[in-house]
């Protein structure tokens, strides 16, 4: 229906617009039925006839329109003008749009969404910074196709030599005490993505694709389960080994995985104690209802309604606490034979963690996970996520540098996150990351993408939040899910891996390096003076 | 028979004296040569003789690439060992090492014989060849090699013959073979490390018989025929040769792994309702995320529905409207055309 007063919402205000061509629609219906935020209709119009005849009657023509609603608008994804056969539909962004203002102006409530900020697409500091200290003459060059890599990095505390508690006798090495659990895993993390947050299918086709790497691959590559709990399925099968289990402030779903323990006969690849996410940091998980299937209720234990979780740990009070209690319990699940590691929001007082949790007097820190602004979620206050956080590149810096200077680098293993492959080369931001000091990185982003995600930087869909997502990948609605291939995205999971792995030979090669070249930041140069200063890194012009 | 002292009271020939001084003897029809070297470099590579005699030398204390670029119709004797490179690029020139010989030996090696009656060092036999138009290089080592050995090898053929290396774990290094796409390496002993591009197998008829014919020649040339029965003891050798190209590229395609490794009806078989189907944008039944239903207290059958619906999934029986699920994709045409709202389009 067309607005007839001016404080009524117009089509103009809506983020885009739908293009509609008459004479090209055969009036199909597949748009309509393809839609899932209901955001087009078909309608009849009436319109003038143009013949000139004594009883020139009205004609009615079907066509298809937009609807014009704050609950049911176009988010832009562009599955109207994918099942169009005859390229009759599409979605236009419209620059004048004022959605954002006419929902707080009629709601009285803050605006939600999810994928990821908008704001932040431009000036991305780790696309300032190039490899720049190429091997050529200086030591020895490698083949990155040929050569053999190593590509591993340690996750668990790794104790400096003298507190080793090793004693030598006749030659050999023992163990005076048991040592910290630490595991040699793949540098590239899939990131903690929650039963609930994604499909089903796309958590199971992420679970196949690490399994798959795995035992065919030889990959050691390692999947965080996210929040949202863990089939007693995969618990208690091999391949709960490659998985590391989070526990967040809302504490979803370690009822089965406790009621499981006596029954698994592998330990799980590590625990990821969540306190923060780069996305929204100092906001704790958001699943709306909308998501929370029937199987989401039973995994986590709630009934269908919005689940949020706590903003941070309700028993953890300080840092020294956080370690003592959270570290301890999780280290004793199981039986201190699995590395235990932290993820926290980059923030401006991320050092302050860092520098705590270095000290760790029982070595029972087995890893820092910092998450930066550019993070993708499933859901968020826009608020939030356009205008909290902290980027990642300095920040993860900053706790490397912070430990060179105490002699302990690489004790506890730190890992970035946070935007990686937002301008299109993953494996290259890795590198950079792990050149300025992370010992490894993890992505959800890329994952999404890898699926088939339609979201972009610029305001495309980013519906996550909905439960309407087009692609089956952010819903639980069983029609939604199901457009989901998860055996064509397990392959396409694992093929971008191998893929990033060739990519990051092709980046160690010319450095020089057959192992990963974690803190080698003499690799990189920049362009730009203030990343040089600020990053400690080499300045050329 | 000439004899060369590079080393004359203190006075070192340099590398471009000494080997100036070879070429002006073979331009005068000079054919022996006994050198008693002080590391200069390349002896008795790129050159040919200028009679109709080969070319001999025997050479004591040699530098880098003895025989490097060594031609036809050359033989080099090294007493005692010889540092790197020795018969880099070999071309055809027959080199005895009587000792160890250094990394790199035999590099980019493509024709010739090369023996060394001891170890060599690491990426010995890298970048090997063979020019189809002639005979294949050989590089036959009576002990062992340090690691990357044939590394890139294109062509040509190796015997490592593992000789007092028992204990080794590998008789060819660590990562031996990277990138080698041609040419065969014999090998007797342990081997590990192996690049994945090689595939390691049992010896056939023709190299044990390639085997036996070359054996007894290196053995001579290195003057220790006594180990000819234990070296031809065929239970210990294998040879490792690129794997076929099409056998690289293979990989378990996923959905297999998915079909034999994973969960019986998935992984989340117990807790969903999921046969695997994959939907389409636009489908019937069960897939359709809306669907239209009839009321019939507003319906005053003008067939606008029924007409206008793109999928005939409407018909007309006794007066009522019906629609079919398996042939309706929720478009809501039939609730748009109707001009008195008797279809409602629902949440499926």
């Amino acid at each position: 229906m067309a607005a007839v007063k001016i404080n009524e919402l117009h089509k103009n205000d809506l983020p885009w617009i739908i293009e509609y061509d008459e004479s090209k629609c055969i009036q199909c219906g597949k748009c309509v039925a393809a839609c899932s935020f209901n955001a087009i209709k078909p309608e009849v119009e009436t319109r003038k006839s143009n013949s000139i005849t004594s009883k020139n009657k009205p004609e009615k023509v079907l066509v298809i329109k937009q609807n014009i609603s704050l609950e049911n608008y176009c988010h832009g994804c562009g599955m109207c003008a994918n099942v169009c056969p005859n390229g009759a539909i599409r979605a236009i962004r419209n620059k004048d749009d004022k959605y954002s203002v006419a929902y707080r102006a009629n709601k009285a409530d803050s605006f939600k969404k999810g994928g990821r900020s908008n704001l932040n697409t431009e000036g991305r500091t780790l696309d300032k910074i190039k490899i720049g200290r190429i091997s050529q003459m200086t030591d020895p060059s490698l083949d990155a196709t040929r050569h053999t890599f190593e590509l591993k990095t340690p996750f668990g505390r790794v104790l400096s030599p003298e507190k080793l508690n090793l004693e030598s006798r006749e030659g050999k090495l023992f163990e005076t005490k048991t040592l910290p659990p630490n595991r040699w895993i793949y540098p590239v993390i899939f990131g903690d993505m929650s039963i609930g947050a994604v499909s089903w299918r796309m958590w199971e086709a992420m679970a196949i694709a690490t399994a798959y790497l795995n035992e065919v691959m030889g990959i050691p590559i390692r999947m965080c389960t996210g929040e949202g709990g863990i089939p007693t399925r995969l618990l208690k099968s091999r391949y709960v080994k490659y998985m590391i289990l989070q526990i967040a402030s809302g504490h979803f779903g370690w009822n089965r995985i406790i009621k499981s323990m006596p029954e698994m006969t592998e330990d799980p690849a590590g625990i990821l104690i969540k306190i923060g996410q780069g996305a929204k940091p100092g906001d704790g998980g958001l699943l709306l209802a909308s998501k929370v299937a029937r199987y989401v209720q039973e995994i986590r234990g709630v009934p269908k309604a919005d689940l949020l979780s706590p903003p941070t740990h309700q028993g953890l009070y300080s840092i020294e606490e956080s370690v003592q209690k959270m570290f301890l319990s999780m280290n004793a699940a199981f039986k201190f034979k699995v590395p235990v590691a932290i993820k926290v929001a980059a923030s401006a007082t991320s050092v302050s963690v860092y520098n705590n949790l270095l000290r760790d007097p029982y070595n029972i820190v087995g890893g820092f996970f910092i998450d930066g602004l550019a993070a993708g979620t499933g859901a968020a206050h826009e608020i939030s996520l356009n205008h909290t956080g902290h980027p990642i590149t300095s920040k993860l810096r900053d706790c490397y540098l912070a430990a060179v200077h105490q002699g302990r680098q690489g004790e506890i293993p730190l890992f970035a996150g946070g935007g990686l492959g937002q301008t299109g080369s993953f494996a290259a931001d890795a590198f950079k990351l792990i050149c300025l000091g992370a010992n490894g990185v993890f992505t959800g982003r890329m994952l999404m993408e890898i699926a088939g995600c339609v979201g972009s930087d610029t305001g495309k869909c980013n519906a996550c939040n909905t439960g309407l997502c087009p692609a089956g990948i952010a819903t639980q609605d069983s029609c939604l899910a199901k457009r989901l291939d998860v055996d064509k995205v397990a392959q396409n999971l694992v093929n971008y891996i191998l893929a990033t792995d060739i990519e990051l030979k092709k980046l160690m090669a010319p450095v020089g390096c057959s192992t990963l070249p974690i803190g080698r930041s003499d690799a990189l140069i920049t362009v730009d003076k203030h990343i040089s200063n600020r990053l400690d890194i080499q300045y050329s012009c | 028979m000439i004899k060369i002292k590079a080393l004359n009271n203190n006075n070192r020939m340099s590398t471009q004296e000494l080997l100036q001084t070879i070429y002006d003897r073979i331009e005068e029809g000079e054919t022996e040569f006994e050198i008693e070297a002080c590391g200069q470099h390349d002896i008795g590579g790129a050159i040919w003789s200028k009679v109709d005699k080969p070319l001999s030398f025997r050479i004591k204390n040699p530098g880098q690439r003895v025989g490097a670029m060594g031609m036809d119709g050359v033989k080099i004797v090294v007493e005692g060992s010889a540092p790197a490179d020795i018969g880099w690029l070999n071309s055809g020139a027959q080199i005895v090492v009587k000792g160890d010989a250094g990394d790199t030996a035999a590099h980019c090696a493509a024709g010739g014989k090369i023996y060394v009656s001891g170890r060599v060092g690491t990426r010995s036999g890298a970048l090997m060849k063979h020019d189809p138009k002639f005979e294949p290089p050989q590089f036959w080592v009576l002990k062992n090699t340090g690691s990357f050995s044939f590394e890139f090898m294109g062509g040509g053929i190796a015997v490592i013959c593992g000789y007092g290396c028992d204990e080794s774990e590998s008789v060819l290094g660590n990562r031996s073979c990277v990138g080698m796409v041609g040419g065969t390496v014999y090998v007797r002993g342990n081997v590990s490390g192996l690049a994945s591009c090689v595939q390691q197998v049992k010896l056939d008829k023709f190299d044990k018989d390639f085997l036996k014919s070359g054996m007894v020649e290196f053995l001579k040339e290195i003057e220790k025929p006594e180990l000819e029965g234990e070296l031809l003891e065929f239970s210990n050798w294998t040879k490792i040769i690129p794997l076929p190209k099409e056998q690289k590229e293979q990989k378990l395609p996923v959905a297999e792994f998915k079909k034999t490794e994973w969960f019986e009806g998935g992984l989340f078989g117990d807790l969903v309702e999921d046969n695997g189907e994959v939907f389409k944008l636009a489908q019937t039944g069960e897939a359709r995320l809306r669907k239209p239903v009839w009321n019939p207290e507003k319906c005053i059958g003008c067939d606008l529905c029924f007409n206008n619906c793109p999928n005939r999934a409407i018909t007309k029986e006794d007066l009522k409207y019906v629609c079919a699920d398996n042939k309706c994709i929720g478009c809501g045409i039939c609730a748009a055309v109707c001009p008195r709202n008797a279809w409602d389009m629902i949440n499926a």
